[in-house]
């Protein structure tokens, strides 16, 4: 055990005299550090966040706002569209109200109904496929 | 102000009660580290960012076990990370071995190293890190076998193997260095 003895006699060596004001400086540099990439990841979040709910609501606009909710057939979509671009009456924009009729049943069921006249009016210059005359 | 009213404050980002710390702990970790790497200026380094672990640390520490147990796991774990970096590099210039040679003397109480002192500081140096922080631990430091179990989270059986391991083969590094150098131990 002697040599365990020796070990103690090894030299002891000190911290130096201005070990505390450097681990100080040191601290307060990291903790600076540290609030900052704390902040920059909160920001980078919002930002994140924020840019995630703006592509939303463009979509929103763009994608769904496009979209027909009442089911029109691509001639009387071109045809709204136009009018919904063109006139404009003094108190602002006139939307054209289209309410789809089936003729093709009316036409067949002609003989048990009683005499009318129908009086067919082209809305478009592009013929229907579904309407027959 | 007891240490765990210490750190209660620190965790609480109290530094007035952290520099208190700082203060008590210094020299024993400082000279601790200096044992377990023989370069002073590693062993400052080390012990600084040992003392900004414990701030940064503060919530995990538990007060069952004795706060210098906790700094000296720290300061173990740390010590031994930087041992497996500076195995992967190995060159070290000339001005830096001259600039830690001067810093170490600086501030070193005893005179200067003898020749079985040296030898012993050499031994010590080429032991594995798994025997020589116990044994730094417990000889130098003054720790007992519990305590050291508790730094290093390990069994007690497993501390006292290693201790009596460790001790096996520098007395053999010892035996071989004075026999090259034709003198007797001790």
């Amino acid at each position: 055990m002697e040599e365990m003895e020796i070990l103690k006699k090894l030299e002891k060596v000190k911290a130096p005299p201005d070990f505390e004001q450097k681990v100080m400086a040191e601290l307060s540099l990291r903790r600076r550090s540290r609030l900052r990439r704390r902040l920059g990841l909160q920001l980078s979040l919002a930002g994140a966040v924020a840019s995630l709910l703006v592509g939303f609501v463009l979509w929103n606009f763009v994608v769904i706002g496009k979209r027909n909710p009442l089911g029109i057939s691509p001639a009387g979509r071109e045809w709204t569209d136009s009018a919904a671009a063109g006139p404009i009456s003094g108190s602002g924009r006139t939307l054209p109200i289209i309410e789809t009729l089936d003729y093709s049943l009316e036409v067949r069921n002609r003989g048990q109904a009683p005499q009318a006249v129908y009086l067919l009016e082209q809305v478009s210059d592009k013929t229907p496929k579904g309407v027959r005359f | 102000m007891d240490e765990q009213e210490l750190m209660r404050l620190v965790k609480e980002g109290d530094e007035e009660a952290f520099a208190r710390i700082v203060g008590a702990y210094k020299d024993r970790i400082v000279n601790y580290l200096y044992q377990f790497s023989g370069d002073y200026q590693k062993a400052v380094e080390l012990a600084q960012e040992t003392f900004i672990r414990v701030f940064f640390k503060a919530g995990q520490y538990r007060p069952l076990a004795p706060l210098s147990s906790w700094i000296y796991a720290i300061a173990s774990n740390l010590a031994r990370t930087e041992m497996k970096k500076s195995r992967r590099q190995q060159i070290v210039s000339l001005e830096e071995v001259a600039a830690h040679e001067f810093a170490s003397s600086a501030y070193s109480q005893d005179p200067p190293s003898s020749g079985l002192l040296e030898n012993l500081r050499e031994a010590l140096r080429s032991l594995h890190p798994r025997y020589r922080i116990p044994v730094v631990l417990k000889d130098l430091e003054g720790f007992s076998q519990d305590e050291i179990a508790e730094i290093l989270k390990k069994p007690v059986g497993t501390i006292k193997a290693r201790i009596s391991r460790g001790r096996g083969i520098l007395r053999k590094k010892l035996e071989k260095a004075t026999a090259g150098s034709g003198g007797g131990i001790f």
